[in-house]
């Protein structure tokens, strides 16, 4: 019977492993998205970080300002997490493939 | 910026937070000789695209003015300052509305 | 300097109404005193009212005045320096030889009149302390 079947070798990644962003040799479509809900998440906490500390301070900043930016960064969180659970789960998914 | 009506009424609220803090001080103000009713041109800021700029102070101008050169009218900023709540109100009640859409916009892609 | 300043602007138009309004209770109450413990007939007071930059421990005096935000309060009390008026009543006990008697000159129903302007100008105040307040709670509410 033919070829015998050779041990199991780590198949070429389909997906980019789940790298921190930047070190990865072969981006994938999922890490882009991922990066860029991550980069979302970390201006959006910085600008709401930013506008309430200058509420706080008394410097000129309205108060509903500082809300709203509160408010973006967790939408940006909340997206953000999603994201990285689709993600995890899509690997999860390839990962089963292989099996 | 979360949307463009979010963003649209962030920018409502600051021009309705700048006024309103005008007509504190007209108010404040209504008796004080030689004061001048203060407002915010409204409808032009509105025009110009969500302006990160504080909005420019304007004398208001063609009331009537007092002996003492005051021109304050309470009547005048008592109706600004129940029609900006109102209005402030209005624009609270609309991004909240937005954000717990967009929030829910989020939660619904949730997988089992 | 956020909507928070409005409450100090309110605030400051509050103590100035009421500064206002004792000197014209003053006023009317002395409306007839002949003798006073300066000597002499009671004279009218004024409160002076000037536009203020509201005193905050955060923000500077220039940026109330760029953004226009200024508060009021009573920067003095003038007395009227006037000659009191002359009456003709020669029974009374402060009268001069002449039977005249040095009166307040002053009109008490005009007073009043102010009297009732400044009860209205502080009720003013009062609503826009309430109206702000609010704003700033739907604001805070955003947070929900």
């Amino acid at each position: 019977m033919g070829n015998p079947i050779s041990a199991i070798t780590s198949v070429p990644s389909i997906v980019a492993p789940m790298t921190t962003p930047g070190q990865s040799s072969q981006p994938g479509a999922f890490q882009n998205v991922l990066e860029g809900a991550i980069q979302n998440i970390e201006s959006a906490n910085n600008n709401a970080t930013d506008s309430v500390q200058k509420f706080l301070k008394g410097e000129n900043e309205e108060l509903h300002t500082a809300i709203l930016a509160v408010q973006q960064a967790s939408i940006a969180f909340d997206l953000g997490l999603q994201v990285r659970n689709k993600v995890v789960d899509a690997y999860q998914e390839i990962m089963r493939m292989q099996m | 910026m979360i949307d463009g009506l979010t963003n649209s009424l962030e920018h409502y609220m600051d021009l309705l937070t700048a006024r309103q803090k005008l007509v504190a001080s007209n108010i404040a103000n209504a008796d004080t000789p030689g004061y001048r009713t203060k407002d915010v041109n409204f409808q032009a800021e509105l025009q110009t695209a969500n302006s990160a700029l504080s909005p420019h102070t304007v004398e208001v101008g063609g009331l009537p003015v007092k002996n003492d050169g005051n021109d304050v009218s309470l009547d005048r900023e008592a109706r600004l300052l129940a029609e900006n709540a109102m209005r402030f109100n209005l624009a609270s009640n609309l991004i909240r509305s937005q954000l717990a859409t967009i929030k829910e916009a989020i939660q619904e892609g949730k997988s089992s | 300097m956020s909507l928070l300043s409005a409450l100090s602007v309110s605030a400051s138009g509050m103590a100035a109404q009421r500064t206002r309004a004792e000197v014209l209770v003053e006023n009317i109450a002395n409306s007839e005193t002949t003798r006073t413990a300066q000597g002499g007939p009671y004279r009218r007071k004024d409160a002076i009212f000037s536009s203020q930059s509201v005193p905050s421990a955060f923000q500077s005096e220039l940026d109330s005045e760029l953004s226009g935000l200024q508060g009021v309060s009573v920067t003095g009390i003038s007395v009227d320096s006037r000659e009191p008026e002359r009456r003709y009543m020669p029974g009374h006990p402060d009268a001069d030889p002449d039977g005249y008697v040095s009166m307040p000159r002053m009109n008490p129903a005009e007073d009043m009149v102010d009297l009732m302007g400044a009860s209205r100008s502080y009720e003013a105040n009062v609503s826009a302390i309430s109206a702000v307040k609010d704003m700033i709670q739907r604001s805070i509410d955003l947070l929900r």
